[in-house]
């Protein structure tokens, strides 16, 4: 608990051991197995970028349709139109990957901003947060994007700004606590003392040294939550339009010949989805127990 | 001294009443001025297809009684809502005060009915784990709790239904309405299950539960009440169970409800949802204005309720200036 020991001040407790040797085990496992999946995301994405697929995404073969995973030439198999699905999953991260990131660095940057003001000022500032916390919560997320889908139109750009912005509470009031707690601790007392400017001692001080790891970890939590969101709204048929994939159209797509029998189709992007997120969630808490100490006992 | 007591209660209902009414205020503002900004306004979709001229669209704007400027319009809209008055559907030119009420009470019937699912399965795992410390069974739960927070709740949906139709020949795919000799509530029991198992906020609600009720077990007077033979329940109870239930129940509608509109999707289940997601395709602005409103009052009315029940719970909280941080 390094991280402890500095902001108490207490000196003797900092060891120099790194510190994934304290780490439970459990967490490095959820980390090695979140950092898995987005490494396969990143891979995927350059691949899918760069269209280096063994098929065409596109390509309908009338001879191979529905083939199970594992079918000559096909490893993941083929859809209810003969397309390859492992081609299909790969382009599928190029619906979320570029929209999610837009999201996410607009919920932390914009949380960042009003939790440091409202911890760092307090007074008025603080209730005018908390005010704006409190409203953007009142929205379930998906009543709110087809609120703005009927206002403007169902494109994916508009619909992560939505996003982003239903994701700044939590940044927000994640900064804002951590602020609260360590505007009193001697660290930044001194700074006040040696006369350093406001913004220097909030974004070097309180923000680069001490916020580092709750925005990481809240980066990867939020990356789970877009990747849901951007598939739910595929799946609503809002997304990104067949015959282009995403994983969310592809469950859709299959649903006729899953309640015939012929799960795969719809099962091989669920899959997907279900070990892509479970990937974040578990790279985000296993960080959150290691860099924070929060946790499991 | 009975009024001394009751008084920073009333206080403190008070404002929290007043904080839910300007929530709410926000509320509509924003939704009014989304679709304010949206290009093509209401009146225009009405009158679309039909070519006039810019003095004839003004002319029936005036004869209409559209008002011109924005705030005009938002005060008469607003003064709409508080009188029932949500406008007309554009779709099926129906009043859609009437058409979100009859819709909402089966949303309802599915968010709650659901919310019970979900907390029949979080709250014994949270309650085994925090009383009994860890055992052989908490890394198995721990472990179904994350798979199953990752879960795409429309496939769940299918994998239900499938199960349902193929093995059991029970649940037929159609929607609660449709008249049949079978009772109308089973065939809810579906989607109400899946949306509780679905809905990604067991996980959550364990872990909430379960650190709050261990943290309440660790305080002192619930080792003094160990110690003098007194009902450790009864005096867990307050703090370590009924704070944070409401708590988390109150923080997880809005979820609850966005997962209601994808399982009534998958189900053809006639809800808000499902009304939602038409009237987003329809461009049907007064329908969605209306459920957006009625969405968010349910959240605020829900957190409501769960800062009566902290206040009147923990008297203290009346005294003290109310917590401007987030509701952890």
């Amino acid at each position: 608990m390094k991280h402890y020991a500095q902001i108490s001040g207490e000196i003797g407790e900092s060891s120099d051991r790194p510190f994934w040797k304290d780490a439970d085990t459990w967490d490095l496992a959820y980390i090695g197995y979140g950092l898995l999946i987005v490494t396969l995301v990143l891979v995927s994405y350059v691949l899918g970028a760069f269209k280096w697929l063994p098929y065409a995404p596109e390509q309908i073969r009338v001879d191979l349709l529905n083939a199970p995973p594992g079918s000559a030439g096909h490893l993941l198999g083929t859809d209810f139109l003969g397309r390859d699905i492992l081609s299909r999953l790969i382009v599928g991260i190029q619906a979320y990957f570029l929209p999610g990131l837009i999201a996410i660095v607009i919920s932390l940057v914009l949380g960042t901003t009003l939790g440091a003001a409202a911890g760092y000022r307090g007074g008025n500032i603080e209730v005018l947060v908390t005010y704006f916390n409190n409203l953007v919560d009142s929205f379930p997320r998906l009543v709110l994007i087809l609120l703005v889908i009927a206002a403007f139109k169902p494109d994916i750009y508009y619909i992560m700004v939505v996003v982003g912005l239903t994701g700044v509470p939590v940044g927000a009031s994640l900064v804002a606590g951590k602020i609260r707690f360590l505007r009193e601790k001697n660290f930044i007392e001194a700074a006040h003392v040696l006369g350093l400017p406001t913004h220097v001692i909030i974004l070097k001080h309180i923000l680069w040294h001490h916020c580092a790891p709750v925005l990481v970890i809240q980066a990867t939590i939020g990356m789970g939550e877009v990747i849901l969101i951007e598939t739910s709204l595929s799946y609503l048929g809002f997304g990104v339009q067949e015959p282009t994939p995403s994983w969310g159209n592809m469950v859709q797509a299959g649903a006729n010949y899953f309640f015939q029998g012929k799960f795969w189709p719809s099962t091989a992007p669920a899959l997907a989805i279900l070990f892509t997120i479970l990937g974040f969630h578990l790279l985000g808490d296993g960080l959150n127990s290691i860099l924070e100490g929060k946790g499991k006992k | 001294m009975k009024l001394a007591a009751i008084r920073p209660i009333t206080l403190a209902l008070s404002r929290e009443l007043v904080l839910t009414a300007l929530l709410l205020l926000g509320v509509s503002l924003v939704v009014f001025v989304i679709l304010y900004l949206a290009p093509g306004d209401p009146f225009s979709v009405l009158l679309e297809g039909q070519t006039l001229s810019h003095e004839a669209r003004a002319g029936i704007r005036e004869a209409l009684g559209v008002p011109k400027t924005w705030y005009a319009q938002y005060l008469s809209w607003l003064g709409g809502l508080l009188r029932g008055n949500f406008g007309t559907s554009m779709r099926t030119g129906l009043p859609v005060f009437g058409e979100i009420v009859r819709v909402g009470l089966s949303t309802l019937y599915l968010t709650l009915g659901s919310m019970l699912v979900t907390l029949l399965i979080a709250v014994p795992i949270a309650l085994h784990s925090s009383v009994r410390g860890a055992t052989a069974l908490n890394w198995p739960l721990t472990m179904l709790a994350y798979l199953v927070s990752a879960l795409p709740v429309f496939w769940l949906g299918y994998v239900a239904i499938y199960v349902s139709i193929h093995q059991f020949g029970v649940f037929p795919l159609i929607s609660r309405v449709s008249a049949s000799p079978e009772p109308a509530w089973l065939y809810s029991l579906l989607p109400i299950c899946v949306l509780g198992i679905g809905n990604g906020t067991i996980g959550e609600v364990v872990r909430y539960l379960r650190e709050e009720m261990s943290r309440v077990m660790a305080e002192d007077y619930i080792r003094t009440a160990r110690a003098k033979g007194a009902s450790v329940w009864r005096h867990a109870f307050k703090e370590g169970f009924l704070i944070p239930m409401t708590e988390i129940i109150a923080a997880k509608i809005p979820f609850i409800l966005g997962g209601a509109v994808i399982v009534e999707q998958v189900f053809n289940w006639p809800g808000m949802g499902r009304m939602a997601w038409q009237a987003a395709q329809d461009r049907d602005f007064p329908v969605i204005m209306g459920i957006a409103m009625i969405a968010a009052t349910w959240v605020r009315v829900g957190s409501l309720v769960q800062r009566v029940v902290y206040v009147v719970v923990n008297p203290r909280a009346s005294r003290e200036r109310r917590g401007v941080g987030r509701a952890e």
